[in-house]
């Protein structure tokens, strides 16, 4: 195996859960979670030589996964907006993969009826990602992320009052 | 439910993942190389075949014509807009595949935005209404002129050719814009979803 390809696999072994959570606020289908963690696995070993700043390995896999999922949901036509969505929703497959509690599971299904910008916002809060770092994740300054933040948590709440 | 609360509910998603070793990782990433590849060889090699196979066709009809200056002056000019396609159809598959994701989600919003109204909405965005008439017409007289075996002229002034070069023409001219329309209203459809996310980050 080449040096840069060991270093890879041992890099993304370490920081697969953002994969995997990622996976989790965009698809509720199993097989879309599967497919699109092969195909983030596939963006990040291509943009991994571009990789300069090995400090900030965190915001990059998270950059590249949210990127290549809003992408994928594009080519699926499986945007789902947040007005669009039906009441019950559709959490069976996560259930059955993963022992989630009645609380995560709700918790599930107020992120899921964000719109997909708000639903990255969200992940990264709940992920205690800095300011600093959600900005530089998702390209805004750390003022405008304070806003957006309090806003997400304002729709979340009325999406908890909604469930 | 408070805030630490719902960070705290979040984190227990951490134990319930199942992780995936090196090995089974290493194995996606071949798998995913794998199929890429196959694909981007599926799309070339179409490509190829279908290019290589018309000029082919085109060196061996000029050949067998070489008195009709007209037929093979059709035949070149056809032969060089078939050369272009292939080129600028091999460079469009690798500009997409070149798409770089290590960008913040604004800036590859912005990157994706660029070319695909470049592609839509640019200078050159509609030459396919010019393209593809002309492309058609090349191809029809080619075949047609060749399996009646007579000189290019002589085909022109026939009416029954022209006639059957018309129905010819409008056929494939329906064909080919009713797909280019729905490939472009595709895209079109990709490039306001992109817009609307861009816009919520504004």
């Amino acid at each position: 195996m080449k040096p840069g390809k060991e270093e890879f696999l041992e890099i993304l072994k370490n920081y697969q859960g953002i994969l995997h959570k990622v996976n989790l606020i965009y698809f509720r289908n199993k097989t879309d979670r599967e497919d699109n963690f092969q195909e983030i696995v596939y963006q990040l070993w291509k943009s991994f030589p571009a990789l300069k700043n090995r400090n900030s390995i965190g915001s990059w896999i998270y950059a590249v996964s949210i990127n290549t999922s809003l992408m994928r949901l594009r080519n699926q036509s499986r945007i789902e907006f947040r007005e669009e969505l039906p009441d019950s929703i559709d959490t069976i497959d996560i259930m059955e993969e993963l022992s989630i509690n009645e609380q995560f599971k709700l918790l599930l299904q107020a992120i899921c009826r964000l719109n997909e910008i708000d639903k990255s916002i969200m992940l990264l809060y709940l992920e205690e990602k800095s300011y600093a770092d959600i900005g530089e994740i998702l390209g805004l300054s750390s003022s405008n992320v304070g806003v957006r933040i309090n806003r997400v948590k304002e729709l979340l709440k009325q999406n908890f009052k909604n469930i | 439910m408070e805030t630490n609360e719902l960070q705290n509910l979040w984190k227990k998603a951490d134990q319930e993942i199942n992780l995936k070793s090196a090995a089974e990782l290493n194995q996606i990433l071949a798998t995913k190389i794998r199929k890429t590849m196959n694909k981007f060889l599926v799309i070339l090699g179409t490509d190829v075949i279908v290019c290589v196979g018309l000029i082919v066709f085109l060196v061996i009809t000029a050949f067998n014509r070489q008195g009709d200056i007209l037929y093979q002056v059709n035949n070149l000019i056809l032969g060089l807009i078939t050369l272009t396609a292939l080129l600028v159809s091999i460079l469009s598959w690798k500009k997409i595949h070149d798409n770089k994701y290590n960008l913040s989600v604004k800036d590859w919003l912005e990157q994706r935005i660029k070319l695909l109204s470049g592609w839509l909405l640019g200078k050159y965005s509609k030459l396919y209404i010019a393209i593809i008439p002309i492309l058609l017409v090349l191809i029809n007289l080619s075949i047609h002129v060749y399996y009646e075996y007579k000189p290019f002229i002589t085909v022109m002034k026939d009416g029954e050719s022209i006639y059957g070069l018309i129905v010819g023409f409008a056929v494939g001219l329906v064909v080919s814009l009713y797909a280019m329309t729905k490939i472009r209203k595709y895209q079109i459809n990709n490039l306001e979803y992109l817009k609307t996310l861009y816009s919520s980050l504004l």
